[in-house]
């Protein structure tokens, strides 16, 4: 040992006196040369030349040339580009010509895994490696919708609303509560919903226990994303940009007002009503045996001439004279726009031996189809190092935006696309005076004029401001050591604020007071990693080993404060002194914690056999002492199969390996600081109570608001993986094969079963406990063919397919609990056996089609003709709760990218297309626009038309009934159900680039053009909007699959540029 | 050798910072925010401040899965269900309550677990401050703290004794530990109930520092009640004429009728010697745009306004019916008509409508086309209706605030399709008027008639006052519930007193007729019917006269044996017999 340390510290003399010698005998030298093609000796532009064994490195330009400062004592310089394997040539005396051999594989990709970065040839576990150049083909307003469909595993759901939340899903659902994976930017926690993706340089996916190294927070898998870096050499200057339109789409097939009172008609003499009854006919379209549309709705039914129709007459409130719409209103088209777009993104990029940079600046300019929804993004990014001396780099990520974004509630009866089908066609958008018309009229239902709720929201503020980044250090020193430390986060601020107008023409609500709330909320996280990294070789055997720390912190406040009563609803007017009601005000905190120390080992023999082997051990704030602590292990090993001698000699594989990984992983999810502990509190609406009589000022009391679990802990995941990938016949053809099964055990569940019902917990609020057992198993395959004809036609095809099954396994206090109701009806159920969000209710099996088929079938409350007829689940007889079934499952069978790209000569080509086969949307939209008894309003088209009657029986649509009841509209039924099976071209472009002859004279070295379409065409049988629907609420996985009125996604057609000079 | 040295001290420096780090265990020690823990509430102030919320849950709102069907007026469960009034709005429209009209409910009808979630909530609240006051130290007075919530969990079961019938009791020692219940025990609920009650007559003192307390007198009434409804006459009677001689208000007032009707239910005049125990309500302050978090406004009624343009924002819900506005015609001599009430034209009918004689209350707890509704002007008719088709032509009116008061005694609260009105018109859950008509039943079954008719008389003699009265042509002075000027009455009142009571059978029939009159709109008529047996007869005769002319009572039938209770939610007997026990057995016939 003593013997050792002496050689190493005369080692270290040899090295540091080396070094001084070497600083006063040679100067840096300039080096310059060529790199062109060996297979078609054109110049390589672009191509990135380092002095091996330094950071120092440059790039060609466009005729292939470079020049290189060489430090003192080396003489290696490493020539890669995209396409290329890399070489490495020695620096002789005179210009260093390089001849590129064509890339075997992108096997030498260096790929990061999770505190390190291994060559592509080197993982072990399930990693998807997104191509990033194809990824940023997609104009899309958020990191997370690029992503969509492409990597095996990853299911990114949007809607088409600028600035909308996604749901990611790696490798389906897998807990009740939180199932966004973790998200990591150049090593800290990160966002991605608000990533500008033109910065991105790399985007890995860790889909199994690959992610063990995340221990605590790995379980719904790791988005691992690096920005991008100043490469030396000169300074890059980068422009994309794009401008188009987003197209409004078709929208719905509403029925025109001539229809719908024909159906109002058919639907009171179903309901055995006749002409002269007290309840026949309507206060629009008259009491006769067939409506007639009337000249205005206000005065109600009225014709020309009705002397209160005298514009003299108007009055807001009492007589507000509306014209009657006869041709009907088409509210979508009302609602939309083509709606314009722009992305501009400006980068200039350098770097030398001591530093580098990258700098950006990003302006997202996004208008939502729905009139006044937009997102603005400005961001700036900055990414520098240096590197002081040899052995120490510092350096710094730092992105910061500034977002005005002001989203309104998707997926509910209120929201505007939901509205635009339930307000009725007969009402005009405005009145004879200019003002908004409404239901407020008689007889029109309930709905809004959602015209009128989407302007009203034109002055609402958003306001994210965010500081995303990190700082670090890495040192170099015993030779193989490197110590790396990182402190970084995410700072935002969201400031908002929005004014409820009083919709004075709406039947609702048409007599309060106007309010005004202001909200503000502050979060931040921060991570501190620090991170010890030995590596070496003996022999035959790479080994790495790494070990380290991390400490995690996230936090938030919030305060909102409202008001009531303004005399003036002008927009500057709003503020919360202004108003003249109440004044109201709430706000939260929390604070959450983990301390983790995690270790890594990494061993190759001969390249070919490959172990991985990581644990991490994490404490979290929000478990008890005594349960906080998980230890996460993790084991993967390859064999690469081609490089064994039996294979070698077989020219058609390129590469072939083996994988199998075996870990765990786990999450605390989204389980709040209060779980352990039995808490109480005090809140307004909840506790208070005017025991004096006062009628203003209750005394404050308190209530049970939180009961706690001690012994709450981890949620466990157990995953295994079993993986080939395949590069054959001459790299032409490459594909990777997962077959995975994930055990959850001890899921974060909240208990509303048994324990938690209010007869045994009262209305606290009920700990995760854990509890539920859950098992996916899924396939994932993904492939690529490169292929060419001729010299000029180049193409590549890929795909990808994930197709996972999700299994309940076990329940606590139970075999199941109740889902999501909507309209006080429960939706979904769920249970053992089943998959997560399966749709549980009764089973249509066609419609009564006589009083005699009523009679000979099981008795069924509100049985008539017409209404569905239910399936007798277990034969007794009657229909009642205990024949509800299993009606539908809305999880895909599979879901599938396929990318086309191809090039021939300066012309460029890509397609992208993502599909999802198999799984049902509950379509709740369908409870307004079939049943109009449900308020009246807009109904579809097909229902006006095709419903049945006794006369018209060959239908699916039941009756229409002045009154839902039991057999219709008031029941959970497969009625509801659609087939969400969709196609969909993500996007399409042909660019054309400009030849760089023509360019270099003006000083560009590269300028393209194209045109894009994104979201061109969707083959599906949905009856719904848009079968690409996301949960109502991300954060939970019981309103998963149903629909209640979605932002669609629409066509769009843009036009961009790409420069470089 | 320097060189060497620093090349060491930046890495060695880090690693020490970070064990230096891991040894702060204060890192992960992250109190929750905004809470309390139980120690510090354990104390006087803490055992207050959870009676005081417990006391909260009176208005049966406050607590996840609250809503209409929870209403401390029990607008649904008394009033819908009953001959008062319709569901109204649009028959699809909370076609939950639909299924009221024409008892059409199942177990799965969605919105029915509302009344079981907040009242079970609220006995535990209460059982949490007992439970806390066990470990408190300095608590001022115990037994009047735990008299309160004993008196308040009693109430709560009683609620839902009426309303779902075989229940569990949730005492102290059912919780999420201790899930051994089941709901068959009847008799040992009641015996639970009454013990509560009785130890709050026990222990609780006749003045309570704050109006909205329960005193002794307000917890003799619930158990004369409670009594009345076991069918205990003697018991019920013995306490029922205490506190008529002797009954006071937490602040010493003597029980007394007020003297005009509508004091009753008018904000200002909230906490009178009437009002026995309320549940209290309160506007603007802080709550009302709690969105989410359940005002403490008159939230469960926040429906039952006119349909639009008049008080409330929204929504048209909870109609008198025609049978009820019909109900109220007097016979020549004031006396209502007792057999015949549905003959000939019907009250306010908007082609040919009733002339004659009416008790004056029609125009307090039913608002009618040209009749002035409060200061709202002459009620405009069917355009406060929202489907005259299907509610009729009446508007409800007990629970609407003057508009002079708006802004005083309400305030907005917005829901997402609207802004809506909060009023602070307290709920009455036994008044004086009650207290005397119950008392009138259980001086008949002690063979008593001539005191008997004395309560009814005394009612009587109240709502024959003509300053009571609604006029027309004069202004409403919301302060006192009366019109300034009293000249013209708003339609033909007349109102006498009982003369005789010949026999039991009309004696009991005039008290029941004088209960439907005095309490109608105010959430006791159907557990009345169902109290006295008379529901088959009553409402089925009642959904014959209007199935013609009704959609929603079309196919309405009231099913003896079954529709007495109202079933036990399908969700609750899926939740607590889950895992194979049996806990809850589910109500006859449903």
């Amino acid at each position: 040992m003593r013997q050792k340390l002496d050689r190493l510290s005369v080692r270290v003399c040899t090295v540091v006196i080396c070094m001084l010698i070497s600083g006063t005998l040679f100067a840096q030298r300039k080096v310059s040369g060529t790199v062109t093609s060996a297979k078609t000796n054109q110049p390589v532009s672009f191509a990135t030349v380092t002095v091996k064994g330094t950071n120092v490195a440059t790039a060609t330009d466009i005729s292939g040339a470079f020049t290189i400062s060489v430090p003192s004592g080396k003489n290696v310089l490493t020539v890669s580009s995209v396409g290329f394997a890399d070489q490495d040539v020695t620096i002789g005396s005179g210009p260093v010509n390089v001849s590129l051999a064509d890339k075997v594989s992108s096997l030498d990709e260096i790929v990061v895994t999770g505190y390190t970065a291994q060559k592509k040839k080197e993982i072990t576990g399930a990693v998807s490696v997104v191509n990033v150049a194809d990824m940023k083909q997609t104009p899309v307003g958020t990191g997370e919708e690029a992503l969509q469909g492409r990597a095996s595993g990853l299911t990114v759901i949007t809607s088409g609303q600028p600035g909308a939340a996604s749901e990611i899903r790696i490798r389906g659902i897998t807990t009740f509560n939180n199932n966004n994976p973790l998200v990591i930017v150049d090593g800290v926690r990160g966002d991605l919903h608000n990533i500008n993706s033109a910065d991105i340089e790399s985007v890995q996916v860790l889909k199994d226990a690959s992610a063990s190294i995340y221990g605590v927070a790995g379980a719904n898998g790791v988005i691992i994303i690096t920005t991008k870096r100043g490469k030396s050499g000169k300074a890059v200057v980068n422009y994309d940009g794009y401008y188009g339109v987003v197209t409004r789409g078709p929208g719905f097939d509403m029925a025109n007002p001539t229809q719908e009172a024909n159906a109002l008609w058919q639907s009171k003499i179903n309901s055995g009503l006749h002409v002269g009854d007290a309840n026949w006919g309507s206060k629009q379209y008259g009491i006769g045996a067939t409506p007639v549309l009337p000249d205005y709705i206000t005065p109600y039914g009225a014709f020309q001439g009705n002397p209160d129709a005298d514009p003299a007459k108007y009055d807001i409130n009492n007589n507000q004279i509306t014209k009657a719409n006869k041709a009907g209103t088409n509210w979508y088209n009302t609602i939309t726009r083509n709606a314009p777009q722009q992305n501009h993104n400006l980068s200039i990029s350098s770097g030398s031996d001591k530093s580098s940079y990258f700098f950006a600046l990003g302006y997202l300019d996004q208008e939502g189809i729905a009139d006044y929804s937009f997102q603005k993004r400005y961001s700036v990014r900055a990414n520098t190092q240096f590197n002081i001396k040899d052995h120490i780099r510092v350096g710094e990520n730092a992105y910061v935006y500034y977002k005005t974004n002001p989203i309104f509630g998707n997926q509910g009866e209120g929201s505007p696309f939901s509205v635009a089908f339930r307000e009725d066609e007969i009402i005009p958008v405005y009145d004879i005076m200019g003002n908004f018309a409404g239901t407020k009229s008689q007889d029109l239902g309930n709905a809004h004029n959602p015209y009128a709720d989407l302007y009203r929201t034109k002055d609402n503020k958003n306001n994210t401001w965010s500081i995303n980044g990190n700082v670090y250090a890495d040192i170099d020193f015993l030779k193989h050591f490197t110590l790396h430390s990182s402190f970084g986060g995410v700072i935002n601020n969201d400031y908002s604020y929005n004014f409820n107008f009083v919709g004075y023409e709406n039947a609702e609500g048409n007599t309060g007071s106007n309010s005004f709330s202001e909200n503000a909320d502050y979060n931040s996280s921060w991570t501190y990693t620090n991170t010890l990294t030995y590596s070496n070789i003996f022999g035959q055997h790479s080994v790495k080993v790494l070990v380290g720390t991390e400490a995690y912190s996230s936090s938030y406040r919030f305060f909102s404060a409202n008001r009531s009563n303004y005399f003036s609803e002008d927009p500057n007017y709003w503020v919360l002194n202004a108003g003249s009601g109440t004044q109201a005000n709430s706000g939260g905190a929390g604070n959450i914690t983990v301390w983790s120390q995690l270790a890594k080992l990494e061993y190759g023999y001969m390249g070919k056999y490959l172990l991985n082997a990581t644990v991490r051990r994490d404490q979290a704030s929000v478990f008890d002492p005594a349960f906080n602590t998980g230890y996460f292990p993790g084991v993967s090993a390859a064999w690469r199969v081609s490089q064994e001698k039996f294979l070698k000699n077989v020219s058609w594989i390129n590469d072939l390996k083996l994988r199998y990984s075996w870990g765990k992983l786990g999450t605390y999810s989204d389980v709040p600081a209060t779980n352990p502990f039995n808490l109480y509190s005090t809140r307004a609406g909840k506790s208070f109570y005017d025991i004096s009589g006062s009628s203003t000022s209750p005394y404050a009391g308190f209530y049970r608001s939180n009961i706690g679990n001690q012994q709450t802990t981890w949620e466990g995941d157990v995953i295994q993986n079993v993986g080939i990938d395949a590069t054959l016949f001459n790299n032409k053809f490459d594909f990777s094969f997962e077959w995975f099964q994930k055990k959850i055990s001890g899921l974060l569940y909240v208990n509303t079963n048994l324990n938690g019902d209010p007869l045994f917990s009262g209305d606290a609020q009920q700990p995760n406990i854990n509890a539920a057992d859950n098992q996916n198993t899924g396939l994932e395959f993904n492939g690529a063919y490169h292929g060419s004809v001729g010299r000029d036609f180049k193409f590549t095809i890929s795909a990808n397919i994930t197709s996972y099954k999700n299994k309940i396994i076990s329940i606590p206090g139970g075999d199941y609990f109740d889902g999501y109701t909507i309209r006080n009806v429960i939706v979904n159920r769920f249970e053992v056996g089943h998959p997560f969000g399966a749709f549980f209710g009764y089973k249509v099996v066609g419609l009564f089609q006589s009083a005699d088929d009523v009679a000979k079938s099981p008795t069924q409350t509100d049985a008539q003709p017409g209404v569905f007829k239910y399936a007798d689940i277990n034969g007794d007889g009657k229909i009642d709760a205990n024949d509800r079934t299993w009606i539908g499952d809305p999880n895909p069978d599979f879901t599938y990218g396929i990318n086309l790209s191809a090039s021939y000569k300066n012309f460029d080509f890509s397609a992208f297309f993502f599909g999802s086969q198999g799984g049902q949307i509950y379509n709740q939209t369908l409870y307004y626009t079939d049943f109009p008894d449900f308020f009246k309003g807009g109904i579809r088209r097909d229902v006006a038309l095709n419903a049945w009657t006794p006369t018209h029986t060959n239908t699916t649509i039941p009756l229409l009934r002045t009154a839902g009841g039991f057999s219709t509209d008031q029941s959970t039924s497969s009625y509801f159900l659609s087939d969400a099976s969709y196609f969909r071209c993500k996007q399409i472009q042909v660019g054309y680039t400009i030849p760089s002859k023509v360019l270099s004279r003006v000083g560009i070295d590269r300028f393209r053009v194209y045109v894009q379409s994104a979201n061109m065409f969707t083959l599906t049988k949905y009856n719904g909007l848009d079968p690409e629907l996301q949960s109502s609420d991300l954060q939970n996985t019981r309103q998963f699959g149903i629909d209640q009125g979605n932002y669609p996604h629409t066509p769009s057609y843009l036009v961009g540029v790409n420069l470089t000079f | 050798m320097k060189k060497k040295n620093y090349k060491f001290l930046i890495p060695i420096t880090l690693i020490l910072a970070v064990v230096a780090f891991a040894c702060g265990k204060s890192f992960l020690n992250r109190p929750p925010l905004g809470t309390l823990n139980p120690q510090i509430l354990a104390t006087d102030k803490g055992v207050q401040g959870l009676l005081i919320g417990a006391y909260s849950l009176l208005d049966g709102e406050g607590v996840a899965g609250d809503g209409e069907l929870s209403a401390a007026s029990n607008w649904v469960f008394g009033g819908v269900a009953s001959d008062d009034a319709y569901k109204g709005s649009d028959p699809s429209d909370f076609a939950d309550i639909a299924a009221v009209e024409d008892w059409t409910i199942t177990p799965s009808t969605g919105s029915f677990p509302s009344k079981w979630v907040a009242m079970y909530s609220a006995a535990q609240r209460c059982n949490d401050v007992l439970k806390i006051m066990r470990i408190a130290t300095g608590i001022s007075d115990t037994t009047v703290i735990a008299a309160q919530a004993r008196f308040l969990r009693a109430f709560y079961h009683m609620e839902l004794q009426k309303v779902y019938g075989h229940i569990v009791f949730a005492d102290e020692s059912v919780d999420p530990t201790h899930t051994d219940v089941v709901n068959t025990d009847d008799a040992g609920v009641t015996a639970k109930i009454i013990a509560d009650l009785k130890f709050a007559v026990d222990n609780l003192p006749e003045t309570m520092p704050d109006a909205g307390r329960v005193n002794k007198s307000a917890a003799k009434a619930f158990l004369g009640k409670y009594y009345l409804y076991q069918k205990d006459y003697a018991d019920a009677y013995t306490l029922f004429k205490d506190i008529i001689a002797n009954g006071k208000t937490p602040g010493g007032a003597s029980y007394a009728l007020m003297p005009h009707y509508f004091s009753n239910f008018n904000p200002a005049q909230k906490n009178n010697p009437e009002s026995v125990f309320a549940a209290q309500t309160s506007v603007q302050d802080g709550s009302s745009v709690d969105w989410g978090g359940d005002p403490n406004g008159n939230y469960g009624d926040i429906l039952n306004f006119p349909y639009t343009g008049g008080p409330g924002a929204c929504c048209g819900f909870y109609n008198p019916s025609q049978d009820l506005a019909n109900a109220y015609k007097t016979d020549a001599t004031g006396l209502p008509l007792l057999d015949t009430w549905f003959n000939g034209n019907n009250v306010s009918d908007p082609t040919t409508p009733y002339v004659g004689n009416l008790d004056p209350r029609v125009d307090w707890a039913i608002g009618r086309k040209g009749i002035p509704y409060l200061d709202w002007g002459p009620h405009p008719g069917d355009s406060w209706v929202r489907n005259p088709g299907a509610d009729g032509h009446l508007s409800p009116k007990k629970d609407v605030y003057a508009s002079s008061q708006k802004g005083g005694f309400t305030d907005q609260g917005s829901a997402y399709w609207a802004p809506t009105e909060l009023t602070a018109n307290n709920v009455d859950l036994i008044r004086f008027a009650d207290v005397l008509l119950m008392a009138a039943e259980c001086a008949v079954q002690a063979g008593d008639l001539p005191t008997a008719m004395q309560y009814v008389n005394q009612v009587r003699t109240r709502a024959a006052n003509p300053t009571g009265w609604v006029y027309a042509n004069s202004d409403y002075d919301a302060a006192s519930a009366t019109y300034i000027k009293q000249t013209t009455p708003a339609d033909t009142y007349k109102i006498a007193n009982y003369t005789s009571f010949p026999d039991a059978t009309y004696a009991m029939k005039a008290i029941k007729f004088e209960r439907r009159l005095e309490l109608s709109m105010e959430g006791h008529r159907f557990f009345d019917l169902v109290r006295w047996g008379d529901a088959n007869t009553v409402l089925n005769a009642y959904y014959d006269r209007w199935r013609a002319i009704l959609p929603l009572k079309k196919n309405a039938h009231w099913t003896p044996n079954k529709n007495e209770l109202f079933p036990i939610p399908q969700g609750e007997l899926d939740k607590l017999n889950s895992d194979g026990k049996i806990r809850l057995v589910q109500n006859k016939g449903y």
